[in-house]
C-alpha cells in the first residue's frame, strides 16, 4: 500500500517537472510570437508578455515584402536541403567505408574526419574567404554549401558509424552472397536500416545551418543567395530597430525549422540514444 | 528497397545537376566592379546602413536611384550589413579587393589601420571647395595632410528633455552638472527615471565621459586626450574628475537601473514612453519629433540641452560636444575608380545627402543646411540648429574613438565596470591606458 502511495507522488513529481520544463522550453516561442504582433513602442512594458493594443499583421506583410522573405526562403531551403543531401550521402558512405571495409588507413581516415569536429567554425572564416576569392566562388552557392557540408560531416559521421555497427554483418554476408555489389549493399540493404540515423543527421545538419549567419555575411555580397537570417538585416537601423518588425521575421524563420523538427521529431530521440549505446 | 533506391539516386542526380548549374552560371565574381564592353559601369557601394526604407539608409537609397536614373549607364549594386558585421567584413574585404564607394568612419580607430593598408583614394580637397563642409569637419578624414573620404553627418551629444514634465512638476533645465545631479532625486521621488541611458552598448557612456571630460578641459580636450592615449598615461587630473563625475551621476541614480545592461532601443522607449524624464544620446535622433509611432504629447514635447558647465571646467556653456562620425571614401584599387567619385561627389553636392538628410530628419549633416531651412522644423530641429549655430567650441571626436580599435574595445567594456562600481576609478583608468601599449 505504501509502495504504491510513494509511486503516486513520484508519478505526480514527475509530472510537476515535466510540465514545468515543457513551459520553459515553449515559453520563448509564445514570447516571440506574442512580441510579433504587437508594435515597436509596446515591446519595452515591464511585464513579461505584452497585450498588444491592435494586432499588428503588418508587421508580417512588411517582413514578406520588405524584408525579401521570399526569395531568401528559397535560398535556404535550396542550400540546407542540398547540404543535408550531401551531408547524408557522404556520412553514410564514409561511414561504411571506415567501418566494414578493411584497408590500411581506415582508423586514420575516421580520426581525421572526426577532428573535424574540433575547428572552430570562426577560425576559418578569413582563410576561407581567401581561398574563395581564389576561386571565385565567394557570392555563389559554393561559398554556403562547402563549410555547411564540411562543418556538418563530422557529426554526421560520428552517429553514422555507430549505427552502422549495430548492423549484423550476416546481412551483408547474405547480400554478397546473393550477388550485391558494393553499392547496392550501401544503398540497398544497409541506408534502410539507418533510418532513425537519418533523421537524427539530418535534423542536426538542417538546424545547425537554418540560422547560420557568421559564414553567410562574409561570404555573399549581392542578394542573390542570401539566407533567411539576412532579412532580419533589412530591419536594422544604424542606431535603434524596429524589434516587432524583427521578431515576425524571426517568427517567419523559425517556422520552417520548427516544422522539419516537428516531422522529425519521433526519430531524433530513438536515434540519439541507439547511437549512445550501440557507439 | 527499390524505391528508396530511386529515392536516393534521384535525389543524387538533382543535388548533383542543380549544383553544377549554379557553378557555372558565375564566372565573373571578383569582388570589384567590372567595366562592360558597351560603356555600362557597375559601381558597388558597401554601406553599414541595412535599413534602406528608413532615416540615413533611406535618403542613401534615394540618391543611388536619383544617381542611377540621371546617368543609364551606370548601375549601382549596394551591399548593407550592420555596424559589427560591416567592420568584420571591411577586413576581408581589404585583403582580397574592396568594393567600390565604402561606408567609413572618419575616426582613428577605424582610419588609421585601413590607410595605413593602402585600400582608400586619395581625394583632391580642392573638389571640394564649394560643397560648403563645415570648418573642421574634414579633419578626422584627412591623414598625413590627405584627405581620404568625406563626413556625412556633425552629431551633438545631447539630453533630450520632456518639457511638459519638466514644466508640471518644476523641474528646471540644469545649468550646472550639479544642478544635474540634484534633479536625480527630485525625479526619482515622483517614480520617473531621470536620465534614459544606453549603457549596454559602451560608447553612450563613453560619449557622456567625452562630453564631460570636454566641459573640464574646454580646448584642450584633443590634446589631454591624445596625450593619454599616446602615452598610455590616463592618470591626468582632468580625466579622474571626468570619470568621477560620470561615477557621480551613476550613484546619484541618474540613470536607469540596470542600465548598464539596457541596450540603446530599450534606453529610448523608456524615454518615449514617458517613463524617463530625459534621454541622453546624439543629434541624429530629433527624428523622435516627428515619428508617430510615439505618443503625440510625448513627442511634440521633446525639446534638448547640452551638457551642463562643470565648477571649475574650462568651458562655456556654448562649448559643445560635437563629432563628424561616418562618411564615405573611394576604394584606391578600383576599376572604375573616376566613376566611384564622380558619385560620391554627386552624393556630396550641397542637394543632396544634406538637403535630403534634413528633410527626413535624421540629424545634422556635415554641411552647411542653413539654406534648406523651410520654416516648417520641428521645434527640436530648430532648437538643436541653434545650438550648433550659437556654439563657440566643438569637442571634436568622442575619447573611445580617438585611439586604436584595441583602445575602443577595452574602454568601451571597462566604462561599465567603473559605473556600476566593480572597479574604481583608478583601475579604470590603469586598465585602458594598458590597451594603448
Amino acid at each position: 500500500m505504501s509502495k504504491k502511495k510513494k509511486a503516486g507522488i513520484g508519478r505526480v513529481f514527475m509530472w510537476v517537472i515535466l510540465i514545468a520544463i515543457a513551459i520553459v522550453q515553449i515559453f520563448p516561442l509564445i514570447w516571440l510570437l506574442d512580441f510579433s504582433v504587437a508594435s515597436s513602442t509596446e515591446m519595452f512594458t515591464s511585464g513579461l508578455l505584452i497585450i498588444p493594443k491592435k494586432i499588428m499583421w503588418s508587421n508580417y506583410s512588411k517582413a514578406f515584402t520588405d524584408g525579401h522573405f521570399l526569395l531568401y526562403l528559397k535560398n535556404s531551403i535550396l542550400i540546407n536541403v542540398l547540404a543535408v543531401i550531401l551531408v547524408l550521402i557522404a556520412s553514410i558512405m564514409a561511414g561504411f567505408a571506415c567501418r566494414r571495409m578493411r584497408w590500411k588507413l581506415s582508423g586514420f581516415v575516421k580520426t581525421m574526419l572526426l577532428m573535424g569536429m574540433m575547428i572552430p567554425i570562426h577560425a576559418t572564416l578569413l582563410p576561407n574567404y581567401k581561398i574563395y576569392t581564389e576561386l571565385g566562388i565567394t557570392d555563389t552557392m559554393w561559398a554556403l554549401l562547402i563549410p555547411y557540408v564540411a562543418f556538418s560531416l563530422p557529426q554526421g559521421l560520428f552517429l553514422m558509424t555507430s549505427f552502422i555497427e549495430s548492423i549484423p554483418v550476416e546481412l551483408e554476408e547474405a547480400a554478397v552472397i546473393d550477388g550485391c555489389g558494393i553499392y547496392r549493399i550501401i544503398f540497398q540493404v544497409i541506408t534502410p536500416m539507418l533510418k532513425t540515423s537519418i533523421a537524427t543527421v539530418s535534423i542536426m545538419t538542417f538546424l545547425n545551418n537554418w540560422n547560420e549567419f557568421m559564414m553567410a555575411r562574409i561570404y555573399l555580397s549581392s542578394d542573390k543567395w542570401k539566407t533567411l537570417p539576412f532579412s532580419i538585416l533589412d530591419f536594422t537601423g544604424q542606431y535603434s530597430s524596429n524589434y516587432a518588425i524583427q521578431f515576425a521575421v524571426m517568427a517567419l524563420t523559425a517556422a520552417p525549422a520548427i516544422i522539419v523538427y516537428i516531422i522529425l521529431n519521433k526519430h531524433i530521440t530513438k536515434g540519439v540514444a541507439m547511437g549512445a549505446v550501440k557507439g | 528497397m527499390r524505391r528508396i533506391t530511386k529515392i536516393m539516386s534521384t535525389a543524387l542526380t538533382v543535388a548533383m545537376a542543380s549544383t553544377m548549374l549554379v557553378g557555372c552560371g558565375d564566372t565573373s565574381t571578383g569582388t570589384a566592379a567590372k567595366k562592360g564592353d558597351d560603356g555600362q559601369v557597375t559601381i558597388k557601394l558597401f554601406s553599414n546602413l541595412t535599413d534602406r526604407k528608413n532615416g540615413q539608409g533611406l535618403v542613401e537609397q534615394t540618391i543611388i536611384d536619383e544617381y542611377m536614373k540621371d546617368n543609364p549607364k551606370v548601375k549601382i549594386e549596394v551591399e548593407a550589413l550592420d555596424e559589427e558585421a560591416y567592420k568584420t567584413k571591411f577586413k576581408a574585404y581589404s585583403m582580397s579587393g574592396m568594393p567600390d564607394v565604402v561606408s567609413i568612419w572618419g575616426q582613428p580607430a577605424f582610419l588609421d589601420e585601413v590607410v595605413e593598408a593602402g585600400v582608400l583614394a586619395e581625394l583632391n580637397p580642392a573638389d571640394y571647395s564649394d560643397y560648403k563642409f563645415v570648418e573642421g569637419s574634414l579633419t578626422g578624414y584627412t591623414y598625413d595632410g590627405k584627405l581620404y573620404g568625406l563626413p556625412r553627418n556633425t552629431d551633438i551629444g545631447v539630453f533630450y528633455y520632456n518639457q511638459k514634465m519638466f514644466e508640471d512638476n518644476g523641474w528646471e533645465v540644469p545649468q550646472t552638472y550639479d544642478e544635474l545631479l540634484g534633479l536625480a532625486d527630485k525625479i526619482n521621488e515622483k517614480g520617473i527615471v531621470p536620465v534614459a541611458m544606453d549603457g549596454g552598448d559602451g560608447w553612450p557612456l563613453c560619449v557622456y565621459l567625452a562630453d564631460v571630460l570636454f566641459k573640464i578641459t574646454g580646448t584642450d580636450y584633443t590634446s589631454t586626450v591624445s596625450n593619454a592615449i599616446k602615452t598610455g598615461d590616463f592618470s591626468a587630473p582632468e580625466l579622474k574628475k571626468a570619470t568621477e563625475l560620470l561615477k557621480a551621476a551613476s550613484d546619484a541614480n541618474l540613470f536607469q537601473k540596470g542600465y548598464d545592461t539596457q541596450d540603446y532601443g530599450a534606453a529610448m522607449n523608456l524615454f518615449t514612453n514617458g517613463q524617463a524624464a530625459m534621454f541622453y544620446m546624439g543629434s541624429w535622433e530629433t527624428s523622435m519629433a516627428t515619428n508617430e509611432d510615439i505618443a503625440e504629447d510625448i513627442r511634440t514635447n521633446i525639446r534638448v540641452f547640452t551638457m551642463p558647465t562643470v565648477e571649475g571646467g574650462k568651458a562655456a556653456a556654448t562649448d559643445i560636444s560635437a563629432w563628424n562620425g561616418g562618411g564615405y571614401a573611394v576604394n584606391a584599387n578600383s576599376e572604375v575608380k573616376e566613376e566611384a567619385i564622380k558619385f560620391l561627389n554627386f552624393m556630396y553636392q550641397p542637394d543632396k545627402l544634406s538637403k535630403y538628410g534634413w528633410e527626413n530628419g535624421v540629424g545634422l549633416s556635415a554641411q552647411d543646411q542653413s539654406s534648406y531651412m523651410t520654416g516648417n522644423e520641428t521645434e527640436l530641429q530648430k532648437q538643436i540648429v541653434d545650438i550648433l549655430s550659437k556654439s563657440t567650441n566643438l569637442s571634436g571626436t568622442p575619447i573611445n574613438d580617438q585611439g586604436t580599435s584595441a583602445f575602443k574595445t577595452s574602454i568601451e567594456s571597462e566604462i561599465q565596470s567603473v559605473c556600476n562600481g566593480s572597479k574604481s576609478v583608478d583601475d579604470f583608468l590603469t586598465a585602458i591606458g594598458k590597451a594603448c601599449k
